[in-house]
């Protein structure tokens, strides 16, 4: 619960920048693991969601 | 943004991080089981392959064991039974065998007692032999005394005839004496005595009397000496009288030399043994049974 009043209906515009970046590589960490996941069980199992 | 929107963005982030390193890590490290049971599949797929042809050859291998056995049997039965026949023929042969074993003792006895025929013949040959030697000695001997004899007889009957001629000539002289005698003694009145005959008158006959053994007194001479075997051989034999185990004495003038003790008689000569000797014998040495 902030202190800081805020608009109700106004668009949410991100406050702080570095964390937007953690956030931003966080994701793309996460992504690119589930990509390369996704890459391996294709290669070796010839599948991704189903069993081989 | 709060702090804790913060903090938590940061953990978020970190723990993110760290999440997906592990995850990462772990797939990346992580083992390929399909590959492996694919590999596993196809090494099973070959080795039940190689297995089946294993099996295959097995199973023909198994075949042909039979079918060798088989022919091997067959040979073995054949063999049996040519063995039993070659068994059948043994036996016959050793039946022969023992025949035959037989027969030859048999005429190995027969040949045994023939030689013993044999010898028996050749004795009793040679006793005929010996027999006949010794009949043809006396033969000799008998001829010998009945040439003699003949002689004897032919001057004796020689010695006859003339005195019967001297007989018949004394007869007649005496007739003639005894016509003159009487003649002579007619002029005196006398007439001649009968003459007494000079041979005497038979007496009765009377058994003859005991005469002491007379010596046999053959003598001959010494025909061959063998001083090595000491044998000596002499001219006179069995038509003389000679017969074995005689004892002659051998002399050279008026000198002994030595015995011969006769062993073997031939008709005409007779082998002794020297015995007693003084002096060696020779050819041309005087023998006689009495000294």
């Amino acid at each position: 619960m902030s202190p800081m009043p805020q608009a109700r209906g106004g668009k949410i515009s991100p406050a702080n920048n570095l964390y937007t970046a953690i956030l931003a590589v966080a994701l793309g960490v996460v992504i690119a693991s589930a990509a390369f996941v996704a890459f391996k069980c294709y290669t070796q199992y010839a599948t991704i969601f189903g069993t081989p | 943004m709060s702090t804790l929107t913060k903090v938590l963005i940061v953990l978020l982030t970190v723990f993110s991080i760290f999440l997906c390193g592990i995850v990462v890590t772990y797939v990346a490290n992580a083992e390929n089981y399909r590959a492996t049971a694919d590999s596993q599949r196809s090494q099973i797929q070959t080795m039940r392959n190689a297995r089946d042809a294993a099996v295959a050859s097995e199973e023909q291998a198994k075949q042909q064991a039979a079918q060798l056995k088989a022919e091997l049997d067959q040979q073995i039965n054949d063999l049996k039974v040519a063995m039993t026949e070659i068994q059948g023929r043994l036996d016959a042969v050793k039946r022969d065998n023992t025949l035959k074993e037989q027969q030859v003792a048999n005429q190995t006895a027969a040949v045994k007692l023939a030689n013993q025929a044999a010898t028996e013949q050749t004795r009793l040959f040679e006793n005929v032999q010996q027999e006949i030697e010794s009949l043809r000695a006396e033969q000799t001997k008998r001829t010998k005394e009945l040439n003699e004899t003949t002689q004897t007889l032919l001057e004796k009957m020689a010695v006859i005839a003339q005195l019967e001629q001297k007989t018949r000539q004394l007869t007649e002289a005496k007739q003639e004496v005894e016509t003159r005698l009487n003649q002579m003694l007619q002029q005196y009145g006398r007439v001649a005595a009968r003459p007494q005959t000079v041979t005497p008158t038979r007496a009765a006959a009377q058994p003859a009397p005991q005469r002491a053994a007379k010596k046999i007194d053959l003598d001959g001479k010494v025909t061959g000496v063998d001083p090595k075997n000491r044998l000596a051989e002499i001219s006179i034999g069995a038509a003389a009288g000679v017969r074995q185990d005689m004892k002659f004495h051998v002399t050279r003038g008026e000198q002994f030399v030595c015995d011969i003790l006769i062993f073997e008689v031939y008709p005409d000569k007779a082998v002794g043994i020297l015995d007693l000797i003084q002096i060696e014998p020779r050819v041309g040495d005087a023998v006689t049974t009495n000294l």
